[in-house]
């Protein structure tokens, strides 16, 4: 496809044209703007606005092979900014997950799809969504997340133990809901 | 290291990653094989990864945003290629990104037709369930107003006698789809919030009818209707005889 062809020659300085960029994107970062918005319509209206800041900005970016991160990193502050965040994110302390463990029992948690997914993770704490999102949605590394997210590794790694966390406990009471609405659990 | 710090770690484990490499993820790992318990709950740690990676990556994109987005950006395969001075003189980059800012400029501020009342009042139930922000902090009504008059977004609205009962919290300007929409907060009285949301009729197709209607949207309550020149969406937990108490 074309969209593997995006890049010529060498990835630090070859050119980049916008349907390939588009091609190459378009999907990671709607699945991420869904995950963060949890609404088709908000969701595209953010990764819209994303490709519209390229449009715009985008030759500021000298260095092309970085343009999937800078394009996350455009959709995650056009979506703080849309949130008007008045409070700023505390850090937390990775050793703060401990009491957070849950035992999720495998069966309990085999089959989820996108819905599940989506709603689970918003009821997560709001500053742990962004980076635990990331963290399962693209194979970024920690670093990756720190600079895309544009906080501290430790905070980047503070907010995936604990939205983690978070998800488990949220999916074991879920599995637990269901087990009693279904008259058993297995 | 101990289970309980091993399992800290263990949380941040994802496989075929680099950080497999960090000691103490070694550390946590080497630990999760020698302890049976810890080796369950690994186990069942991974299971759980695996079935929300699966979860995630099953979003489906609409099948309308790739065309919606070429269409929008008005793509004639524009290529842009990185500032060097002696590929790309400055005049030319700055004519160019001015001639495209332009071109957006005028798609994107061009008057969006009207949209479903039903996506309004889904943006703003998940505003009044996510942290929103009010712009002003008042009991006076009188001040909310006068807020909203001056960033254009509806005053004239009318406050039911159901409301009128509670304590007024404040409110915030917010927008949807380039439309100036007014928040008023009120406190039911066991610090849970109610939310009225007023915009203008002309900004959806199908706003709701007079008389109130009830739904839940998003695990809210919600009442909607129109009257006169604005519609009215008013969102709160979920409780009986709602229309009754605050209508």
């Amino acid at each position: 496809m074309a969209a593997q062809a995006s890049y010529s020659g060498d990835r630090g300085r070859g050119e980049l044209d916008f349907q390939s960029l588009v091609d190459l994107h378009y999907g990671p970062l709607y699945r991420f703007a869904m995950s963060l918005t949890r609404t088709e319509s908000d969701a595209c209206d953010l990764v819209q606005q994303t490709f519209l800041t390229w449009a715009t900005k985008g030759h500021q970016l000298k260095d092309l092979s970085k343009a999937k991160s800078w394009l996350f990193t455009t959709l995650h502050r056009c979506f703080l900014e849309s949130r008007r965040r008045s409070t700023r994110f505390p850090h937390l302390e990775i050793t703060e997950a401990e009491a957070e463990l849950p035992n999720v029992q495998p069966d309990q948690v085999s089959h989820l799809d996108a819905q599940d997914a989506v709603q689970l993770l918003s009821q997560v704490d709001e500053q742990f969504q962004s980076a635990v999102a990331l963290f399962y949605l693209e194979d970024y590394s920690y670093n990756e997340i720190a600079a895309v997210l544009e906080i501290p590794l430790g905070t980047v790694k503070s907010r995936i133990a604990r939205g983690v966390a978070q998800l488990k406990e949220l999916a074991l009471r879920k599995a637990a809901a269901a087990g009693k609405t279904t008259g058993g659990a297995s | 290291m101990n289970s309980s710090e091993a399992k800290e770690i263990l949380l941040l484990y994802r496989p075929g990653t680099a950080e497999l490499a960090d000691p103490q993820m070694t550390e946590a790992l080497a630990l999760a094989r020698q302890d049976p318990d810890l080796g369950r709950w690994f186990e069942q740690h991974r299971a759980f990864q695996k079935a929300m990676r699966a979860g995630f990556q099953q979003i489906e994109v609409p099948a309308h945003l790739r065309t919606s987005l070429l269409a929008r950006m008005q793509v004639q395969p524009t290529v842009i290629t990185p500032p060097a001075w002696w590929r790309n003189p400055v005049w030319l980059t700055a004519a160019a990104a001015v001639v495209l800012l332009l071109g957006l400029a005028g798609i994107w501020l061009k008057p969006r037709p009207a949209d479903q009342f039903a996506n309004y009042e889904s943006r703003m139930v998940s505003e009044a369930q996510r942290e929103y922000r009010m712009d002003l902090v008042t009991n006076d009504m009188r001040q909310i107003r006068q807020f909203m008059a001056s960033r254009g977004a509806p005053a004239n609205y009318d406050v039911t006698p159901g409301l009128k009962r509670l304590q007024l919290t404040g409110g915030g300007q917010l927008t949807w789809r380039s439309n100036p929409v007014t928040m008023v907060c009120f406190d039911r009285g066991d610090k849970q919030m109610l939310f009225l949301f007023v915009m203008k009729r002309s900004a959806v197709k199908d706003p709701p009818p007079e008389t109130p209607q009830l739904a839940k949207v998003n695990q809210m309550l919600t009442a909607r209707w129109t009257r006169g020149d604005n519609t009215y969406v008013l969102a709160g937990p979920e409780e009986t005889d709602f229309l009754k108490k605050y209508l």
